[in-house]
């Protein structure tokens, strides 16, 4: 131990060395003091925002106000207002300040994980840019103070659910009647029994089951009969088809004697027309006679002078006559006037 | 032997005991604020000392340099691995950079520079001025008009100071390379966004309480292995037992420093 100590090996450029070391280290300390302070904004040029909150928890200086997840600004400062809301002084760095418009809506937002973030929404990037020192006032979405509603709903939903079955429940009330009717479902007299609650009716019913399948029995027999005499009617139906179809066909072709081109109705119809002719001219012939009467007797005396202009009047007369004749037969022999002239032999 | 030995005896040994546990802390306060008025005195550095304070200075960092920061360089890689992937599974990416710089850069970085310069230089150093103590170097200093405080001690308490303020500094400028590497990979448009992740780390209490730890850690990891000597022990001839008594004080400082910053961190 009392070895003197042995002096240290010599070291080449030393104090260069040394001197180089120590540069490096003031670079490194210097370096990281700028930026820090570059990195918590100190020499950036800044807009105020204040943004009013009914309440600052989870609100820290230093954390950011985003705009569709990319940090805009950060919060510089937090103070109680006169009226007693938070007001939250966000300075917004000039570079990102033109994504605030003065229709921007700000959301403060706590979830279950992390800390509040501070939200930007600026739907109208065409409106007026947010003026400096702009007061907003901030929604607010508390995922965490939604816990004690839901808690208290749970809670009720579990007094809910001990009270459904609880031994003296509706619900265990249901089930033990489940049970007895599963029980007497399983037993002798099965689902009968469980209907009606003793042996002897499920008896009748079966006796009443016996007896509905000897009536379907005979219901059956008489089904095939029915069916026999429901050929029979098929048959008579499809004759009579037969004959319907025929008359149809009869129908159709009176229809076209009568109503057709060449029918009887047109012929009638012409026909009519024509006897109001004869009988207008007959009308005037008659007219004619009463003349002639008037002149006949106006010239009584005169017969005999007339005597030849009578007989040719009497030769028109009868003239139209015979023509009215000769029409009345000819109507007579038309349908519908037609008489049936066949003379038949005894 | 009276009756009352055994009780005076084992009185002694405990008067003894806390009298020495005292003594050290007394030694270790007192010579340490020495060293801290040398420290800021002018005259501690003039030209015939810096030599010794350069080759001390140099002798403290040059050898840890290149090998601390390798091994401080693979672990970051490590925890940050485990922390981005961790954090992308829970869909918490957003958070992985911050819990990234406040565990490396704030916690952890530090920490392993403190003890690796306690173990590769300022124990060993504090081991030789006992053996120089022990063979009467001090005094024979003091009688040729010789401080061996200013010409042994502060130096090494110096470039153990020096040590660790430059190694924290480049393992915690490694890792934050290497965070952000991990994270955005080779490109330089996640910079501004990163940038903006450590300033919300870095704010002005955490900064403060960050070097002012360091600034205490690097001290006690300084001072007190080579100010401290415990009592001389005829049963350890190869002073094991002193180095571990060392050892533990200083593991005992550092714990307090760490408590201490933690509250001040986040309480």
């Amino acid at each position: 131990m009392d070895t003197p100590s042995i002096p240290p090996k010599p070291v080449a450029h030393l104090e260069l060395k040394a001197r180089l070391l120590i540069l490096l280290l003031l670079l490194l300390m210097l370096g990281a003091v700028a930026y820090v302070m570059v990195a918590r904004g100190v020499f950036e040029r800044t807009q105020k925002l204040v943004l009013v909150a009914d309440d600052s928890e989870g609100i820290v200086v230093g954390m950011d106000l985003t705009f569709s997840g990319f940090p805009i600004g950060r919060v510089g400062r937090i103070e109680l207002s006169e009226e007693g809301n938070a007001r939250i002084l966000v300075d917004v760095p000039l570079n990102d300040a033109h994504w605030l418009r003065t229709s921007s809506v700000f959301t403060m937002e706590s979830g279950f994980v992390g800390g509040t973030r501070i939200r930007a929404f600026s739907g109208i990037l065409t409106d007026p840019p947010l003026p400096d020192g702009a007061v907003r006032k901030v929604l607010r979405g508390d995922a965490k103070a939604e816990i004690p509603l839901m808690v208290s709903s749970v809670r009720e939903l579990v007094a809910n659910i001990t009270a459904l079955t609880s031994n003296d429940a509706a619900l265990s009330g249901s089930l033990r009647n489940v049970q007895t009717a599963t029980e007497k479902l399983n037993g002798a007299s099965g689902g009968l029994g469980l209907l009606f609650g003793n042996e002897t009716d499920s008896k009748k019913i079966i006796s009443t089951l016996d007896r509905t399948n000897a009536l379907l029995t005979r219901l059956d027999k008489l089904a095939v009969t029915a069916d026999g005499v429901a050929n029979k009617t098929g048959s008579l139906v499809t004759k009579a088809d037969g004959i319907v179809s025929k008359t149809g066909t009869m129908i159709t072709k009176a229809d076209n004697q009568i109503f057709g081109q060449s029918g009887v109705m047109k012929d009638a119809q012409a026909t009519v027309v024509q006897l109001n002719g004869l009988l207008a001219d007959t009308r005037n012939s008659l007219k004619k006679v009463d003349a002639v009467l008037v002149e006949a007797q106006a010239v009584g005396s005169n017969v005999k002078d007339a005597t030849t202009d009578l007989g040719v009047l009497r030769a028109e007369v009868e003239s139209s006559l015979r023509t009215v004749d000769h029409l009345v037969q000819e109507i007579n022999r038309k349908w519908p006037f037609a008489r049936n002239n066949e003379l038949k032999l005894p | 032997m009276t009756p009352l030995s055994p009780f005076v005896d084992i009185s002694q040994r405990w008067l003894r005991f806390w009298g020495e546990w005292l003594l050290g802390w007394w030694q270790i306060l007192y010579i340490g604020a020495q060293l801290m008025v040398l420290a800021f005195s002018p005259s501690s550095y003039r030209t015939s000392q810096r030599k010794v304070m350069f080759l001390k200075l140099y002798s403290a960092t040059a050898p840890l340099l290149a090998s601390y920061v390798l091994m401080s360089a693979l672990v970051s890689l490590i925890v940050i691995r485990i922390v981005v992937t961790t954090a992308l599974t829970y869909g918490l990416s957003h958070f992985a950079l911050e819990v990234l710089i406040r565990t490396l850069v704030l916690e952890l970085l530090p920490l392993s520079v403190t003890l690796v310069v306690a173990i590769r230089y300022t124990m060993p150093e504090g081991k030789l001025v006992r053996e120089m103590r022990a063979r009467g170097e001090f005094s024979e200093q003091w009688r040729s008009g010789g401080d061996p405080t200013r010409d042994e001690l502060l130096p090494r308490v110096v470039a153990g100071v020096f040590a660790v303020f430059l190694l924290a500094a480049l393992s915690g400028f490694v890792a934050l390379v290497l965070a952000y590497l991990s994270v955005y990979g080779f490109h330089t448009w996640g910079f501004p966004g990163y940038t903006r992740s450590v300033g919300q780390v870095f704010n002005p209490v955490i900064s403060l309480v960050f070097c002012l730890k360091t600034l205490f850690l690097s001290l006690a990891v300084s001072v007190i292995p080579i100010v401290f000597r415990p009592r001389a022990d005829p049963n350890d001839p190869t002073g094991a037992n002193a180095e571990i008594k060392v050892l533990a004080r200083l593991f005992t400082v550092i714990l307090l420093i760490e408590v201490l910053s933690l509250i001040g961190n986040y309480y």
